[in-house]
């Protein structure tokens, strides 16, 4: 063959050489524009440029793979996603996550060598690897353990003792590190330089002694580090945070937003019963991208402790009441001062807009004409994730005042109306308060109606506490700061007798004598919401009305892991637990 | 077949009288009756090792001694430094059909396993002696070998028994456990050289027999019981 290419020499003393003979000239494309090729044997139409791996994604054939990411650049390390494909040169076998398409390139990925060469390359990442998987978080999300079963299952045969690294290593605030663990795929050096543009992590020394490390003196203290422990493929980063604190297969996941800042970053809620366990960032091409900062990964915790979970009427001696009884007081309390027009509504941006939008239904009904924002103060923000608002819901809190015809104040306005001996009774919706020296002064109050979920100085301050569920426990929407409404879907049922924030003013509206007996947020938002400048928003998620019986329903088959299926293991957990220690 | 069918002759003309044959049970009963009242008993538990032909067994002074790989009451085995092999890693809780393993983890300094159980409870009540936790630990750290079933108590919640309970009976080691191979700064190092000296390689198989710890018999196990005066 070599010789009928080698160009003779007659030929060459013609006139006109013929061109040197290159590669056979590429067939014209099937689709023009676009580039055609066959993966094992399915036909992909995809963009020039597009890598291998996603051409497969999109015929649904799953390459495996541990150092691509989508959203970071190649570095093509780990070799397992290696294939083959007809246009390689000696039928070497090409990395899908750095190979891109060619026109009629014909990709094979479950051929004897590559089999062989992805238990290879199995076998060498596992050379070293302490397979302490009974110690290890990341056990039942562990690519190497998912890859181990579907790739290689081989005994190890490596009969001399196994490298030691370090292990339980704090990076920083949020990351735990275990070198022994790591299969050196630099996707966490990688984030950490690309995306949250702050190269922290490195790797030291050479082959099989490498690790990951920060500069010296240097902590992994990046506001965005957390993102480390969801790109790693294997238990090597894992959050201090969430460190023994549950396995991952008995967590179920719900569809959630962020409420630590008025980005509104989509996460998954993973929760066990009824406590919520961490939140990851869950994919929304339009927000975070599947990014989220550090503080709001701990949003969660007043979800699960100093709880407001009953009724209260009364400060100082406060009694628990029943919350019928409750909300008959407030209601009696509010309709009373509102016809001496000294009452004042403050309402938390923090709240769901269903809970705002009864709310406001209720104040209308009650002759107010402006509410005042309550909420968190202001915190840092960067140009990246993180906004200064520390608010889910402040646009969706000023489209419900707007839609019901309020007017909105700010806090410092009630409290020049209190000092002024204009406001003498307050009916609060959250408890968060942008200035600490609030609650004091609503404690003066001799009515103040608080929905709160924290047990916190404002909720204290209270006459009447009525026990508001948090997000996990509710569905709801909050509108973020650039007006777009994203939905969260309730994870578990209210604790003890909280109910959501649309529920209390329901309540608290038909005790008013008010036409507002809702019963699900859904019925509040088509009642109230319709009219709201939301673009297409629909509040149903997909897929539409999902029924919750008593308990809920596991979610979280939204990122492919199946639901928690142990529902009732943790409620066994929980009887033992009451009686042990009861 | 595997069985052979016996099939009663029919009854003679004795037999159909019905009285003699009350008068001889009534016989041996009495026979049986005045040789306990009046001979020694062997006291053995083991009743096949009885010198006498009394097989009464005087429950609960006395106990039958169960065989091996008797799924008895769990235990939590201990490490020789008095530690918990148990690193929480929920196995046993996860596969246990009555879900009746409850654990809560907590991490541990000093040592390369980084995690114990801060809470393990068992519900003997509604555990189904399956044994799956056993057969579902990896490192070998529960075990139903006591050879005593739950004891009885008088409230339920006398049969939720704590790693405190749990925790008995003989250590163990395997040569390949991370705190013989790595050291453990918590564990005195003259322990941790003797600890090495009594690890035993790791079973190739689980059996009945392996998961038996060494000198660890139930039959001794029930003559202490008796020596203790249990
Ligand atoms: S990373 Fe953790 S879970 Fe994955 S194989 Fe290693 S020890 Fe097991
Ligand atoms: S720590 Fe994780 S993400 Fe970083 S290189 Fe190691 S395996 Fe990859
Ligand atoms: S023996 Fe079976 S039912 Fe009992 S604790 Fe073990 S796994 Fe659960
Ligand atoms: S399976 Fe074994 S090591 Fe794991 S939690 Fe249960 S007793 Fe402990
Ligand atoms: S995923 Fe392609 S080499 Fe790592």
């Amino acid at each position: 063959m070599a010789d009928e290419q080698k160009p003779s020499a007659p030929q060459a003393a013609a006139p006109k050489p013929a061109p040197p003979p290159g590669p056979p000239a590429p067939p014209p494309p099937k689709n023009p524009g676009m580039v055609t090729l066959t993966i094992d044997g399915k036909e992909a139409v995809v963009k020039p440029g597009t890598l291998v791996i996603e051409a497969a994604r999109q015929v649904g054939v799953d390459v495996p793979h541990y150092c691509y990411h989508k959203r970071l650049t190649v570095a093509a390390n780990c070799r397992m996603c290696l294939v083959e494909m007809s246009n390689s040169p000696g039928g070497k076998l090409q990395p899908a996550c750095q190979a891109t398409v060619a026109e009629g390139v014909a990709v094979k990925t479950e051929t004897p060598k590559v089999k062989d060469q992805q238990r290879a390359v199995l076998e060498f990442l596992l050379l070293n690897h302490p397979v302490d998987c009974p110690i290890c978080d990341q056990a039942g999300e562990c690519k190497l353990q998912d890859y181990y079963m579907s790739y290689d299952q081989q005994a190890s045969r490596l009969d001399m003792p196994k490298l030691v690294k370090s292990k339980r290593l704090p990076l920083g605030p949020t990351v735990t590190l275990d070198n022994e663990r790591c299969i050196l795929c630099t996707r966490c050096v990688r984030f950490m330089r690309e995306v949250a543009k702050a190269p922290q992590l490195g790797v030291a020394r050479r082959g099989s002694r490498s690790y990951i490390t920060t500069f010296p003196g240097q902590p992994l203290d990046s506001k965005y580090s957390g993102n480390v422990v969801d790109i790693c493929p294997v238990g090597a980063l894992t959050s201090t945070d969430f460190r023994f604190q549950g396995r991952v297969w008995f967590l179920s996941s719900a569809r959630s937003i962020c409420t630590g800042c008025s980005r509104g970053c989509n996460v998954h809620l993973d929760y066990m019963r009824d406590s919520t366990y961490r939140l990851r960032p869950r994919e929304c091409e339009a927000v975070n991208q599947e990014w989220m900062c550090d503080q709001g990964r701990t949003t969660f915790k007043p979800w699960n402790t100093d709880r407001v979970l009953q009724a209260r009427v009364g400060r100082g001696e406060a009694k628990a009441a029943r919350r019928a009884e409750a909300v008959a007081q407030a209601a009696a309390r509010l309709q009373e001062s509102a016809a001496k027009g000294q009452l004042a509504a403050l309402f938390s941006p923090g709240c769901s807009l269903e809970d705002l939008l009864a709310a406001c239904a209720v104040a209308k009904g009650l002759g107010l004409t402006e509410v005042y924002v309550g909420g968190r103060p202001d915190g840092w923000q960067d140009e990246f994730l993180k906004r200064a608002d520390e608010n889910p819901n402040r646009r969706g809190l000023e489209l419900a005042a707007a839609a019901a015809g309020l007017a909105v104040r700010s806090i410092a306005e009630l409290a020049k109306a209190i000092a002024d001996g204009k406001a003498k009774a307050l009916w609060a919706v959250g408890s968060k308060v942008p200035s600490p020296t609030a609650a004091a002064v609503f404690a003066r109050l001799e009515t103040f109606v608080c929905q709160a979920s924290s047990q916190d100085d404002v909720a204290r301050a209270a006459t009447v506490l009525l026990p508001q569920a948090p997000v996990p426990e509710t569905d709801g929407t909050f509108v973020n700061f650039a007006g777009r409404a994203q939905r969260f879907e309730r994870a578990y049922p209210p604790r003890g007798e909280s109910r959501p924030g649309w529920a209390l003013c329901a309540e608290l509206g038909q005790a008013l004598g008010q036409a507002t007996a809702w019963t699900s947020a859904r019925e509040v938002f088509q009642a109230l919401g319709r009219g709201l400048a939301l673009g297409d928003f629909t509040w149903d998620l997909p897929p539409a009305s999902r029924a919750r019986a008593l308990s809920p329903a596991p979610a979280g088959t939204v990122d492919g892991r199946l639901p928690g299926y142990r529902e009732s293991a943790d409620k066994v957990a929980a009887d033992i637990r009451a009686k042990v220690t009861g | 077949m595997p069985y052979k069918v016996i099939e009663d002759s029919p009854a003679d003309f004795r037999e159909r009288l019905f009285l003699p044959e009350v008068i001889r049970g009534v016989g041996i009963i009495a026979k049986q009756f005045w040789r306990n009242f009046f001979l020694q008993r062997d006291p053995n538990p083991d009743i096949l090792l009885r010198k006498t032909p009394t097989v009464t067994i005087q429950y609960p002074e006395e106990k039958q001694p169960y065989p091996p790989g008797y799924r008895g009451l769990h235990r939590l085995v201990p490490r020789e430094d008095g530690k918990p092999r148990c690193v929480a890693c929920y196995m046993c809780a996860t596969v246990c059909p009555a879900q009746c393993i409850y654990i809560e983890a907590d991490e541990v300094e000093g040592d390369p396993i980084e995690k114990y159980p801060k809470r393990f409870v068992i519900d003997e009540l509604r555990c189904v002696v399956c044994g799956f936790c056993v057969e579902a630990c990896p490192k070998d750290a529960i075990r139903m070998d006591t050879g005593e079933h739950a004891p009885p108590t008088y409230t339920r919640e006398g049969q939720l028994l704590d790693e405190k309970a749990l925790l008995r009976g003989a250590p163990v080691s395997y040569q390949y456990d991370p705190w013989l191979r790595r050291g453990a700064t918590a564990v005195d190092p003259k322990k941790l050289e003797e600890m090495r000296q009594r690890a035993k390689p790791f079973p190739a198989g689980a059996t009945d027999e392996l998961s038996q710890t060494p000198g660890f018999s139930v039959r001794q196990l029930a003559a202490e019981a008796k020596g203790r005066g249990a």
